[in-house]
């Protein structure tokens, strides 16, 4: 497969693409997006197109959300294709759009021109520690996920960990009702009150490489009290589905920095658990080599026209991090979500890293 | 009934390995996704060495264990018997001085020979733990060795590098036939990384009739390693398959991110300064290849061509600093051994490391000498359950 066309909106002081295009010389530049698809002709030249939309500078709007213009570059992408009445396989890097109407009718797009999607995380397809599966068809009663970083950013990349194991339960994905964003004080109250299980996020602590000590100089399990002096912005996002399971996503930036996903499940005594591995570089790794098993599943898709998971799974995700902004916009409301009856059933085989 | 356990360290302090196996009893440690508490209860500790930032008075107070001038007062808690029923000695970020062969001479035997004085005395043993390795003397280590089955305790050695996570989670197959082996080491102050051995070797021994021993082992360094490579004298194929499961590219990927094949695109002599080839010759006749590669890479991988199989690799996940849940799977395995007196691992592992390395450092000694090991006749097998 020959990477022959790049199309770059800001190349900022720290651009990389001049120098890979020198460096690998079949690799051309174009102005535009619709020239980069058509290799400056006019009508679709490549057998595959990925999007990346993220860093960059990019407009805030009033609820916090980055711009990113990934719908837009979608757009011109499938102008493309209906021009030249023919589709090939995108990937989109993480969820469709900032926006949920705007991911809707990407997604819709795809199904009308009937071109294989698949979008998403990192964090479904990485090495999990333990290298475990949810084992299909699992009554799962509550779902969690302690992660770090912020909104509007790596909650999706929670609410993809959470959302790559609970597809795999009994009956599939329902779809969300509702959704409910807890932050600061209302955090803490609500995991006071039992609003999530305990058990789990100590579960899932119990499997993060990167856990905060409740004191300094040991590496001791934080009690509630060490986390409010570790965690100094917490937020929850709690939702239910339309089968009536729970999951939750916790961002506590400063009490960990990896993601750990936690399940009550029925016939188990003990919360099954695991770490999904992104080992963020400089720090622990020089390279961000959790991204080859995504690069693996594109390649395949292009070679293969198949997409090795739904995309349906990112179009929940994409709902979910819209309505946990949303919800915290709306003071922390409870949102109700019937545009996220979104039900789908997962490929049986696991897909994540473990060879 | 709570166990009691004893603890001798050449140092406790912050990050040291004493601080990551003894902390765990005090306070607990993450298992199988549930914060777990040891059955067992430190009464006693020995610290050979008090530097600054020395923990081993502020956990006393704190815990309710008592600190001893004297090992065998530490077993004895203070009495003329022993009084415990396990025994940890833990070694390692003492000031000790180092012997021409560039080996740091930690106390190890010392310690384990004044622990096997009060087992004498007092009519009575407990299992001893030791960490890293038996000693850095391969006749000390079998003197270790040999007491154990003489007073018939169980006794075991062994880094945290053979039973951490795996990325892949490799295991090979029980019985399997290795065709060529190649482990990649990294980091640290010595020549050969003693982890890496043992790795190495914890793979190595699930081949077909189990472990023979080695019978010559060479070490080389500098540029003649990479001449080895081009002779032929370590798998290149080998070298690509385990740096293709490193995390830790260094040179140009720390420039501009980029991936890169490291045993093919020729960064590797610009990048390590100090490359370090050891070559083991088994007494089945398998080769197998250390190369440290400090500078080149951070993590630890391992490739081997299996027959029928191919090629199979591996990472060994070191944990990121302060690299507790690192020495969580390890404490694990001293805990089980000291509860139900079952090793969970071979002490023949680790009496191989120490022989190994120490013959490696001959040869290097010996200008890189090829040198016979009759020694190193060790001979085991894995048992059943571990297969």
């Amino acid at each position: 497969m020959d990477l022959v066309a790049l199309y770059v909106d800001q190349a900022g002081e720290n651009d990389l693409s001049r120098g890979r295009a020198r460096r690998f010389p079949s690799m051309r530049i174009y102005p535009t997006i619709a020239e980069a698809l058509t290799l400056g002709t006019n009508q679709l030249a490549v057998d595959g197109v990925v999007l990346v939309g993220e860093h960059g500078n990019y407009p805030r709007n009033e609820k916090g959300q980055t711009r990113y213009p990934r719908h837009e570059f979608f757009e011109q992408i499938v102008r493309v294709f209906r021009d030249s009445r023919r589709s090939v396989p995108v990937f989109n890097d993480k969820h469709l759009s900032w926006n949920w109407d705007w991911a809707r009718q990407m997604y819709d797009q795809s199904r009308e021109l009937d071109f294989p999607l698949m979008a998403g995380s990192s964090l479904p397809v990485t090495w999990r520690i333990p290298s475990v599966e949810m084992p299909l068809g699992a009554v799962i009663r509550e779902a969690l996920c302690v992660c770090y970083g912020g909104v509007d950013s790596y909650d999706f990349h929670g609410l993809e960990t959470i959302q790559c194991m609970v597809e795999r339960r009994q009956g599939g994905e329902t779809g969300v009702q509702w959704l409910q964003a807890y932050r600061g004080e209302r955090f803490w109250q609500a995991c006071q009150d039992g609003v999530w299980p305990r058990d789990l996020m100590t579960a899932a602590l119990c499997r993060s490489h990167t856990l905060a000590s409740g004191r300094p100089g040991f590496h001791a399990l934080p009690s509630l009290e060490d986390m409010r002096r570790l965690v100094q912005d917490p937020v929850a996002y709690r939702y239910r589905h339309h089968d009536g399971l729970f999951s939750t996503m916790l961002l506590m930036d400063g009490l960990v920095r990896d993601f750990n996903f936690a399940a009550s499940i029925d016939g188990r005594q003990d919360p099954f658990s695991t770490q999904l591995y992104l080992p963020m570089p400089p720090a622990r790794t020089s390279l961000a080599s959790f991204f080859s098993p995504l690069v693996h599943h594109m390649e395949r898709m292009f070679l293969t026209g198949k997409p090795s998971y739904p995309v349906e799974r990112t179009l929940l995700t994409t709902g979910l991090t819209a309505a946990g902004v949303e919800s915290l916009f709306r003071n922390q409301a409870r949102y109700e979500t019937p545009h996220l009856a979104i039900a789908y059933h997962p490929r049986p085989e696991s897909t994540f890293w473990r060879t | 009934m709570t166990q009691r356990l004893a603890v001798v360290t050449t140092a406790y302090r912050y990050q040291s390995h004493a601080q990551h196996l003894v902390d765990p009893f005090l306070t607990g440690y993450p298992r199988d996704g549930l914060w777990h508490r040891p059955d067992l209860r430190i009464v006693s500790l020995y610290a050979d060495q008090k530097p600054d930032g020395d923990l081993s008075a502020p956990r006393a107070a704190e815990f309710g264990f008592r600190l001893y001038p004297a090992i065998a007062e530490t077993l004895c808690c203070g009495g003329d018997k022993l009084a415990v029923d396990a025994v940890l000695i833990a070694a390692g970020h003492g000031q000790y001085p180092r012997n021409e062969k560039g080996q740091v001479l930690d106390p190890r035997y010392e310690f384990f020979a004044q622990c096997v004085d009060v087992f004498e005395r007092s009519r009575r043993t407990a299992p001893i733990y030791i960490y890293p390795h038996l000693s850095y003397s391969f006749e000390k280590a079998r003197w270790m060795a040999d007491a154990a089955l003489r007073l018939n305790f169980p006794l075991l050695a062994g880094s945290a590098l053979p039973v951490t996570w795996r990325l892949p989670d490799l295991e090979l197959p029980p019985g399997c036939g290795i065709e060529d082996a190649l482990m990649v080491g990294a980091g640290g102050p010595d020549a050969v990384d003693d982890r890496a051995l043992e790795a190495m070797q914890s793979m190595l021994e699930r081949r077909r009739g189990g472990e023979t021993g080695v019978k010559a082992v060479c070490m080389i360094e500098g540029d003649e390693v990479w001449q080895a490579g081009r002779d032929g004298r370590w798998p290149p194929e080998l070298l690509g398959a385990a740096l293709s499961r490193s995390d830790t590219p260094q040179g140009l990927t720390l420039q501009d991110g980029r991936p890169q094949d490291l045993a093919a695109n020729g960064e590797l002599p610009k990048l390590v300064p100090k490359p370090a080839a050891c070559f083991f010759e088994y007494r089945d006749g398998l080769r197998a290849t250390l190369l440290m590669l400090t500078g080149a890479v951070r993590d630890f991988t391992f490739a081997a061509r299996l027959k029928d199989l191919g090629i199979l690799s591996t990472q060994f996940l070191l944990t990121p600093e302060p690299n507790a849940p690192g020495s969580a799977r390890l404490v694990r395995h001293i805990e089980e051994m000291f509860l139900t007196g079952r090793k969970p691992y071979p002490l023949e592992r680790s009496l191989m490391v120490c022989g190994m390395l120490e013959s490696c450092l001959d040869s290097r000694g010996q200008g890189s000498k090829r040198l016979e090991t009759p020694h190193l006749d060790v001979q085991y097998q894995l048992p059943g359950h571990l297969l």
